[in-house]
């Protein structure tokens, strides 16, 4: 079977409802959409999802992001009623700050570190010829497609939720929103911690490039660093918000998610939202685990999918 | 005229012994150690005149007669006053090094030419809204750092071949108190007393100061220094961490050459805690203001991330409750059962 995933090919003559409706496996046989409601799933996970590397990089992330947060908001709110209360916790101010640069440098450690496991993770495949950029986050046209899809899915248009790859288009966008929100950040914070440096490093340098706009008055220091004041607690406002309004609603509250993924622990995910959410995942993990395709072939058999269509099969590749 | 009420008259009388304090040879706690010394004026005002003896005999001032401030009261019991204390008085007291007898004269003749000295020109309101010595220290403020973190007993031993203990102790801590820091007081405090006036912008707008000045508060309040300041923090700026050099009384505005704020002095100024201080650095502004027309980018930048916060986090969650609709729609339900996950019956086609 080719990277192209020629193995899901779907059924050219039936109607077009149907269309989406099965997906045939090669040795496996047709595997209806909905499929994911009749599985069980161990809740803890059954298929594998992330290396222990992401799961630890994750942990780090966790645990550097709630100190950071609880250190800087204080600071950023600190004629709120509250901020003493916290700084207090974290033993004054002072000592806040200290925690909150040695959080910083640690979450800094956790980007190098999965910047170091993305890139060794790629070039071990593209060495042993599996990579494939669909299985990455690289964003792709089929997302916003995809985005489309789903919107018309839960508005009742579509029937079923589109064919995604190992990262959705939520993940992706976070992924990104994440990569962007880490380098402000970093950028801000150094800014922030070091300004005598900074400011020597970087608009002096501008200055040198732009001679006739540094003429005009020193005033790129002032810019940069009120630039970096607001972006840093900004970026960061931002980032808890969309925590602990989406990521952590939406991996762990939405229903059928409640009451825990487990993902982040133990580095798996439940077949059931395999199929659902990264149902062409799903396809390459049938490819790569005979145990899986022994179970889906049972449950077909069990469930009656398995002689109930006779169609010809044109090998329609994906999008 | 002044209709007193001698409230104390009746303890005249009482003839108390007091446990004796170094300044008051001249008994003036006979009377004032009484808590409730003092009179109502015609106002109904209530003046309380009691002097706390143990506070009194631990405020720098505790080796100074009362009569060397108070030089108007001349026989005992005394005649109401009228007159105010002057900073500028010579006491007994000679300091080591020194023939002549002390007074603060050199601090006055600095603050004289600070920016909140007394000037001919001054308007009577400027006059008044100015800060005298008496307004920046009243005793109470006038405190000393934690000397529990000196470590008098290893430290005093040495002194102790040669000195008594008790005046070698005070010796020592009336250095050290200053060795330690720029200032006694601590860092709120002194933000605290720089904004009783500088954060009054109605009295602070009678007197023709830039926009910037009036908001100098604010501004800083706003700041890293400002921020960290309000939580405790004992390493950042206060005012006059910045706006006075160890003469802390030399307090100009920006334009004049001897201001620690002014631009060729920034750089001594900023490095007391920044080392890497450069001509780039004191350019940075440490009373923050983003304005429109100053900074216009910052500004609309400003502006475009409010706009980039409310409306992903509305996109976000607003995705996310159309998702849980149409999942629920789909017959997935919040249950804890199966683990994660468990599906009714769906609601859509039949
Ligand atoms: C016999 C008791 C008594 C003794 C001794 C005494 N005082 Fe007083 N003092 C008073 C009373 C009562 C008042 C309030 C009367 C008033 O306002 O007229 C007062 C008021 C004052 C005031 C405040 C006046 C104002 O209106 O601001 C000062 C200052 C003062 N005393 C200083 C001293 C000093 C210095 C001494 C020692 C040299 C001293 N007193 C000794 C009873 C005494
Ligand atoms: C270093 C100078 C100094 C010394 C020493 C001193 N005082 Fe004062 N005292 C002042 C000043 C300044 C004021 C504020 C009122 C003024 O400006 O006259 C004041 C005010 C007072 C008042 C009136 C409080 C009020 O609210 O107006 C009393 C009572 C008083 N002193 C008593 C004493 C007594 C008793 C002693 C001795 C134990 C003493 N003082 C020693 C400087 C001094
Ligand atoms: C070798 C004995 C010796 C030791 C140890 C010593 N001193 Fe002195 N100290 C003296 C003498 C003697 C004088 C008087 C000097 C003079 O008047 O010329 C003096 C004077 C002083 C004075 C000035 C007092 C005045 O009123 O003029 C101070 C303050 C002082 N010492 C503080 C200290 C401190 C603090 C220590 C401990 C760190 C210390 N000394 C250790 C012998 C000593
Ligand atoms: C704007 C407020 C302000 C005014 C006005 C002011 N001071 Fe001060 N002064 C201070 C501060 C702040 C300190 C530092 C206090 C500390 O160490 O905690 C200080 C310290 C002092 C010290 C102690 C110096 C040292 O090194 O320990 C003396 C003495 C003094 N002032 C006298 C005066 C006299 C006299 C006047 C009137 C001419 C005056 N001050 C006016 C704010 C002021
Ligand atoms: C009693 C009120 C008062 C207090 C307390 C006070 N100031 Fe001022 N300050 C003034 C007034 C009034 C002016 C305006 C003087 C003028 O314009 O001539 C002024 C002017 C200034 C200026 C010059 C600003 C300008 O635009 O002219 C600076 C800087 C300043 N003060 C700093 C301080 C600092 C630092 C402290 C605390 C140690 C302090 N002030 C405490 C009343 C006060
Ligand atoms: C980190 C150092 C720093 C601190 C802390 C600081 N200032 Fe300033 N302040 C400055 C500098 C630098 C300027 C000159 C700003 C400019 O050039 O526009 C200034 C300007 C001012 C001015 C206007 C002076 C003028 O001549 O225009 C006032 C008033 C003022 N500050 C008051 C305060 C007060 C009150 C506080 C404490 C609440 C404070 N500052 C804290 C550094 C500081
Ligand atoms: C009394 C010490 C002190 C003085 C004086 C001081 N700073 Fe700071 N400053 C600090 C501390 C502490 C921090 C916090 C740094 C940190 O947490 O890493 C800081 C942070 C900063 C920052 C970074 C935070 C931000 O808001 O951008 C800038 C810029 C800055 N100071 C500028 C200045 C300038 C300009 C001056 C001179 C006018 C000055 N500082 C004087 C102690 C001081």
């Amino acid at each position: 079977m080719s990277n192209s995933t020629g193995a899901t090919a779907i059924s050219a003559n039936e109607t077009p409802a149907d269309d989406d409706y099965f997906t045939n496996v090669e040795g496996v046989g047709f595997i209806p959409r909905d499929i994911y409601k009749y599985v069980t799933s161990d809740p803890v996970g059954d298929l594998p999802r992330y290396s222990v590397h992401i799961v630890i990089q994750h942990f780090l992330t966790v645990a550097t992001f709630m100190v950071l947060v609880s250190t800087g908001l204080p600071l950023y709110f600190s004629d709120l009623f509250w901020a003493p209360y916290v700084i207090s916790l974290f033993g004054g101010a002072d000592t806040a700050r200290l925690i909150h640069r040695i959080a910083g440098f640690a979450m800094i450690f956790t980007c190098a570190y999965h910047v170091l496991t993305i890139i060794c993770g790629t070039v071990r495949r593209i060495l042993n010829k599996e990579f494939d950029y669909k299985r990455t986050q690289l964003p792709r046209f089929k997302d916003l497609f995809d985005l489309i899809h789903d919107i018309k899915y839960f508005l009742g248009i579509e029937p079923y939720r589109p064919k995604m790859e190992k990262f959705m288009y939520k993940q992706k966008l976070h992924y990104l929103a994440i990569i962007w929100g880490n380098s402000v950040l970093i950028a801000a914070g150094s800014a922030l911690l070091f300004p005598d440096i900074m400011a020597k490093i970087f608009p002096e340098t501008l200055a040198k490039l732009l001679p006739t706009a540094a003429e005009k008055g020193g005033s790129f220091p002032a810019f940069f660093q009120e630039l970096a004041r607001l972006m840093h607690a900004d970026e960061a406002v931002m980032a808890l918000i969309v925590l602990s309004f989406w990521h952590f609603i939406n991996v762990h509250f939405v229903p059928g998610r409640f009451p825990f993924q487990w993902t982040f622990f133990t580095g798996k995910i439940t077949r059931e939202h395999q199929i659902e959410e990264h149902f062409l995942e799903y396809i390459r993990n049938l490819e790569e685990i005979p145990e899986e395709r022994e179970y889906i072939k049972g449950l077909l058999r069990e469930k009656g999918f398995d002689q109930s269509q006779v169609v010809s099969v044109s090998d329609l590749p994906r999008v | 005229m002044i209709a007193s009420l001698w409230l104390a008259a009746a303890m005249i009388l009482l003839l108390l012994s007091s446990p004796a304090v170094a300044a008051d040879k001249e008994n003036c706690l006979m009377c004032h150690k009484y808590r409730f010394v003092g009179r109502i004026d015609e106002n109904g005002k209530r003046f309380n005149y009691n002097v706390d003896e143990n506070i009194y005999a631990r405020s720098v001032h505790r080796n100074v007669a009362c009569r060397e401030c108070h030089t108007y009261i001349t026989k005992i019991p005394h005649d109401p006053v009228t007159e105010s204390v002057n900073c500028a008085n010579e006491c007994h007291i000679k300091p080591p090094f020194s023939k002549e007898k002390f007074s603060h004269k050199k601090i006055i003749d600095i603050y004289n030419e600070s920016v909140h000295a007394i000037k001919p020109e001054d308007s009577p309101e400027l006059r008044e809204a100015k800060p005298y010595c008496k307004f920046c220290h009243l005793n109470p403020l006038y405190t000393r750092v934690d000397e529990k973190l000196i470590a008098f007993e290893k430290t005093l031993r040495r002194c102790l071949n040669c000195h008594q203990e008790k005046g070698v102790t005070q010796a020592y801590k009336h250095m050290t108190h200053r060795l330690r820091k720029k200032t006694s007081r601590s860092h709120q405090e002194l933000v605290e007393l720089c904004s009783k006036c500088h954060q009054d912008k109605e009295l602070m707008g009678k007197f023709n100061v830039s926009k910037k000045s009036l908001e100098a508060v604010e501004t800083y309040n706003r700041s890293i220094h400002g921020k960290s300041i309000a939580l405790g923090s004992q390493q950042t700026a206060d005012c006059v961490s910045c706006h006075a050099s160890n003469m802390l009384h030399d307090i100009y505005k920006k334009d004049n050459t001897k201001a620690t704020i002014h631009k060729d002095n920034l750089m001594q100024t900023c490095k007391q805690c920044h080392a890497q201080t450069n001509s780039w650095f004191i350019q940075i502004a440490v009373h923050p203001s983003i304005e429109r027309d100053e900074n216009p980018v910052v500004y609309f930048a400003g502006i475009f991330f409010r706009f980039a916060l409310y409306g992903s986090l509305l996109s976000m969650v607003g995705l996310m409750l159309f998702e849980t609709f149409g999942r629920k729609r789909d017959g997935i339900k919040f249950l804890l059962r199966h683990g994660t996950t468990w599906r009714g019956k769906s609601k859509r086609f039949g």
